[in-house]
């Protein structure tokens, strides 16, 4: 508990806890129309006290667009992990706790996959599925599932050597009851810290994929798709790009330094990072 | 020897599946190469001629044989929409992203090690806070950010760099490389980042251990317990985590590549994937992942000489 | 009527003009030979084969490697290329090219009819895959009774040939048996050879001294292909490029202003149309379909996506082309008539939905849709948009025919039957709306075979209002070209293309 009062423990929550508030409450106080609503006569305008953020090339106004962009990155980021969380667990807990042949398999499987970089398979998978926003959301999700397997696995694996575990097991306790009993409830832990983490990885991989066209659609507002979007006025309009990209930036921070201190707070015997 | 066996073996089968996940993805993919060479002049009878001539009507199970034989034999196909030898193609644009990769995995080094070792030295104290900072904005921010930034930057506003292109590091090697900086940098600043985070992370800990206590105790000076047991201690497993991050840069170099125009295999594997070029994704995807897979063994290999305490396997 | 008549005012029903704005007198001086071009291209070329290929973009850098059996001047009548004279016989069956003597191929060989009849024959081979095979359709034979002559006998009559035959994809002279090579070093009889191509970096083309026309000034082009605009642009900032073309929209305001560079526009590149698939059910009923038009209003949506850059029309034809039908007038934008035809048409407001299919491939289309989709909002429309990558977007949208609504453009169609037969006809090769509209079809079929030119504009002038009238698409406006160079570069008034679209250096130098 001591490591989140550090500085770093600080800034992380209120920064996660900060974009959490806007992805949650933001559509439900500023009205859709107000990020897609053009305006002509204002396109590319600097911020000012009409435009806080400024406007985008259609004369859309940043700060609405970042406001309800939150929840459409934040969605996407969280259901991605979630998805690579609930078909990783399974996988890896099976794997480590079982071991041998089944063990081999999979994880035979799962290291292949990770031999693909995991923007190239998202981005394939985009293409296959086709993009709109649950493909994205599919794509992140199956892309990360190797990485998150694999770290399952190694601490199934290393949970059902322990003596207790053993111990319960020679009791004649059921696989089952042995998985829900003791497997899972210590394996938690490093998953969630895992997955804080892949959902900072997560956001910048839907700015990726946004940004090579295969992400989100608009005129629905995503950090990544705006970012996109001022690719063709950065120099005469940097804000177009500096505002999602300090969303981004501060999410990604927030989620980091978040995961730093969840991780020193339940996993003390850190590897040395990773 | 039955583990360096053992090892190959491992890696002829992974190879394999490789191909097989490589060629059912590609094939799963929808849209058709003809339509993409034709464009808006097509109509229906010119695209099944094209079709045809193209031998995209055979069965998969003959198209995967052709695929693979291919390969063994050294003939990796044409691409269908630039009428290219994949092989010479493949060759040159592997030599443009590793040019890249190394570079950025250079600069990221470079400036990671000293900074890392420099927090771990003054752990907590703003030193610290200051690099942990820094590395955490570097890592916060998309890659493609960093490029769109110093092209403005260095090539725009300074004029110092070429903003965009490619050249072949055979013909000009410094002018290859002045090209190939700013894609390298903006790579190398993410990388950096997570870099100089392991590094400190890496220190720390050792730091920490006995034998440095013993070797300050002893009473050599604090540079040399630093810099002589403390980074020769470091550089195995930084080293190690670096070489893990050439899966992650093989997949950055698609964006960064289309960026600057850098016509690497990220550029070229990007525009197969756009054009359903079949055997130019089959092939450049399959390369990309069986080198990010070597990559990957080697560094286990180095992992274990590195440290004989690790039990194989 | 006489046949030289005819020759003359088919070509002219076709008339057009490409349109300059003022071009800065920076670059007024004599013609000097020798240097290297770097040309900062837009788009990427594909497959080098003159006859496969049907992107814009590879016909534009081919335009100079190579040369077609007739060629047309800026208004687009048809004149002698590599043929010095043609005739057609009375029956309007029988074509006659005497070919020019002296002509090289860039491998050293000389042109004769056997390379005419080879390229011709080629093209119209189902096996080559050509894009503009059906123009030898009627071909029945060609005949070379000596070298330099080459008799081409339809088996019935095709008033557009031998404006076909003036652009390269249908009328290229391809050495005799070169055809496995273009694909991957074009050879052709063009002001430049073909030396390599860095794929997708850039291309190198060198003066080919013994072009018939004489030898080019440049000693070298060098295209590189920058898709980027921000990127292409900078490239001209820095110097690193000599020219670059298709300015971003949004820059071309400051640009022009710029005393440090030249900056030609020119009108049309291509035009853009909103298309409404006739499968579906609600654009079924023309009601529905004037509907939308009357909720677009197409100068703002001209300003909104492309920044101005470009003309409204009504009208797809070449803007001075004789069949250009002037009395059609675009529809302004009317939200009460468009609603009040809705329901009319049983469609209240917010009852009609539609998916809007747009590709990447064409950012201002992707901003157009943004917009259209606020006003069509404002009539009751519940439109969304599905971005589509440019192979998924002809994969359902071109081949499958399988969307609701989408927008598209065309590049040099400027020959009335490819433009009108192709995409209104219900047979049209390129009728991806499943338009079928017997007026229509008999008016197109009948402009085929109809040789008094004025009658054939006549006709044209009638499709033009039939679409307007049963709103088949909406037409929205042409696009500018444009050009952006250094102040050395000399000649730039030639190097457009009569088709708005190839740009062809033959003409231009560099200053030292």
């Amino acid at each position: 508990m001591k490591s989140f009062f550090t500085s770093k423990g600080i800034i992380g929550i209120v920064l996660v806890t900060g974009v959490v508030l806007v992805a949650i409450f933001a559509p439900l106080i500023i009205p859709a129309e107000f990020a897609t609503k053009m305006n002509m006569r204002a396109r590319l305008d600097p911020p000012s006290m009409d435009y806080l953020f400024g406007t985008d090339q259609l004369g859309r106004d940043l700060f609405y667009r970042v406001m309800l962009g939150a929840r459409t990155s934040v969605m996407i980021a969280v259901s991605a992990v979630v998805m690579s969380v609930v078909i990783g667990l399974p996988l890896g807990i099976i794997s480590g706790y079982y071991g041998g042949v089944t063990d081999n398999l999979l994880m035979r499987l799962v290291d292949t996959l990770l031999s693909f970089p995991v923007l190239l398979l998202a981005l394939t998978i985009s293409a296959v599925l086709g993009p709109n926003l649950q493909n994205t959301i599919i794509a992140i999700g199956i892309a990360f599932t190797p990485f998150l397997a694999r770290i399952i696995r190694g601490e199934a694996l290393r949970i059902a050597q322990m003596p207790y575990v053993e111990a319960a097991r020679a009791a004649g306790t059921t696989d089952l009851m042995m998985i829900l009993r003791h497997i899972l409830p210590n394996i938690m832990p490093p998953v969630i810290v895992q997955a804080t983490i892949s959902l900072a990885f997560a956001i910048l991989a839907e700015a990726g994929l946004s940004f090579l066209g295969l992400g989100t659609q608009p005129p629905r507002a995503s950090w990544g798709l705006m970012i996109q979007a001022s690719r063709d006025y950065l120099d005469v309009a940097p804000w177009t790009a500096l505002v999602p990209g300090a969303a981004v930036a501060l999410t990604v921070l927030g989620l980091n330094m978040f995961g730093d201190v969840l991780r020193d707070a339940l996993d003390p015997r850190s590897r040395s990072g990773g | 020897m039955t583990y360096v066996l053992n090892r190959l073996l491992s890696l002829a089968i992974t190879l394999l599946l490789i191909s097989v996940i490589t060629f059912v993805v590609t094939n799963i993919l929808p849209g058709d190469v003809a339509m993409m060479i034709m464009g808006t002049q097509s109509n229906p009878e010119a695209l099944a001629g094209l079709r045809e001539s193209l031998g995209l009507n055979d069965p998969l199970i003959v198209q995967y044989g052709r695929w693979i034989g291919g390969m063994l034999t050294g003939d990796w196909g044409t691409s269908l929409v630039f009428k290219e030898p994949i092989g010479p193609l493949l060759l040159q644009k592997m030599t443009a992203s590793s040019l890249i990769v190394v570079m950025s995995m250079t600069i990221a080094l470079t400036a990671a090690v000293p900074l890392g070792i420099w927090a771990a030295v003054h752990r907590d104290r703003w030193q610290d806070t200051a690099s942990s900072t820094t590395a955490l904005l570097g890592v916060s921010l998309p890659d493609f950010f960093w490029g769109i930034m110093l092209i403005l930057l260095f090539a725009r506003t300074l004029g110092w760099l070429p903003s965009s292109g490619f050249v072949d590091p055979s013909e000009n090697f410094v002018l290859a490389l002045k090209h190939a900086f700013l894609p390298s940098l903006a790579l190398g600043l993410g990388l950096m980042a997570h870099l100089t985070r392991m590094t400190r992370a890496t220190m720390t800990g050792i730091l920490g251990q006995e034998f440095i206590r013993v070797a300050r105790a002893k009473g050599l000076s604090e540079r040399t317990v630093v810099w002589r047991y403390g980074l020769s201690n470091a550089v195995g497993p930084v080293m190690t985590v670096a070489g893990l991050q050439i899966g992650y840069l093989f997949g950055s170099i698609i964006v960064i590549e289309s960026l600057f125009n850098y016509t690497g295999m990220g550029w070229l594997t990007y525009q197969a994937l756009l054009n359903r070029d079949i055997p130019l994704i089959q092939s450049s995807v399959f390369v990309i992942a069986a080198v990010v897979m070597l990559a990957n063994l080697i560094v286990d290999l180095m992992y274990v000489l590195v440290d004989p305490r690790i039990r194989l396997g | 009527m006489k046949r030289r008549d005819f020759l003359k005012s088919t070509s002219a029903v076709v008339g057009g003009t490409i349109l300059y704005s003022a071009v800065p007198a920076l670059a007024q001086s004599t013609p000097v030979s020798g240097g290297t071009l770097i040309w900062g291209h837009s788009e990427t070329t594909q497959n080098l084969d003159m006859h496969q290929t049907g992107t814009a973009s590879t016909g534009r850098v081919l335009q100079n490697v190579h040369s077609s059996i007739v060629t047309v001047d800026k208004d687009l009548n048809v004149i002698p290329n590599l043929a010095e004279s043609f005739d057609l016989s009375e029956d309007g069956l029988v074509y006659t090219f005497k070919l020019r003597s002296g002509v090289k191929f860039h491998d050293g060989s000389d042109m004769t009819s056997a390379d005419v009849k080879y390229s011709f024959e080629r093209c119209k081979d189902p096996a080559t895959g050509a894009v503009n095979f059906e123009v030898f359709n009627a071909v029945e034979s060609i005949e070379t009774p000596d070298d330099l002559t080459v008799i081409v006998t339809l088996n019935s009559i095709n008033a557009p040939f031998l404006s076909r035959l003036a652009e390269n994809g249908a009328g290229v002279i391809m050495p005799e048996g070169s055809g496995e090579v273009q694909g991957t070093t074009p050879i052709g009889a063009g002001p430049f050879k073909f030396v390599r191509r860095e794929f997708g970096n850039e291309v190198e083309l060198a003066r080919f001294d013994e072009y018939w026309e004489g030898p080019a000034y440049l000693e070298k082009i060098m295209i590189r292909e920058i898709t980027e605009p921000t990127v292409r642009l900078t490239g001209l900032r820095t110097g690193e490029l000599h020219m670059i073309n298709d300015i971003p929209a949004d820059r071309m305001a400051e640009i022009k202003e710029d005393p440090a560079y030249q900056v030609i526009t020119w009108f049309p590149l291509n035009w853009d149309f909103l298309n409404m698939n006739h499968d579906f059910e609600p654009f079924k009923d023309a009601r529905v379909r004037k509907a939308f038009d009357l909720m677009i209003d197409k100068e703002a949506l001209l300003e909104g996506a492309l920044w101005g850059e470009g003309a409204v029309t009504a009208s797809p034809s070449y803007p001075t082309s004789a069949s250009y039908n002037h009395d059609l007038v675009q529809r302004p934008q009317d939200f009460e008539q468009a609603r009040a035809l809705l329901s009319e048409a049983g469609y209240g407001p917010g009852e009609l939905k539609v998916v809007f299919k747009v590709t990447t491939n064409y950012p201002y289309h992707v901003e157009a849709a943004q917009i259209m989709l606020e006003w069509f909002r404002e009539g009751g429309v519940d439109m969304s948009i599905e971005q589509l990558t440019w192979s998924d977007w002809l994969s359902q949208v071109w081949v499958d025919k399988d969307f609701q609504i989408s927008m598209m453009n065309f590049f040099t169609l400027w020959e009335p039957d490819f433009l009108y037969y192709s995409l209104w006809n219900t047979t049209g090769a390129f009728n991806y709306r499943k338009i079928s509209d017997p007026v229509i079809d008999e008016l197109t079929e009948k402009a085929r075979v109809t040789v008094d030119p004025d009658a054939r504009a006549d006709i044209y002038k009638a499709v033009q209002q039939r679409v307007f009238d049963e709103t088949h698409d909406v037409y929205l406006w042409f696009r500018n070209g444009s050009i952006g160079a250094q102040p050395s570069v000399g000649g730039l008034d030639t190097v457009v293309h009569p088709n708005g679209s190839n740009l062809n250096f033959h003409k231009v130098w560099l200053n030292a």
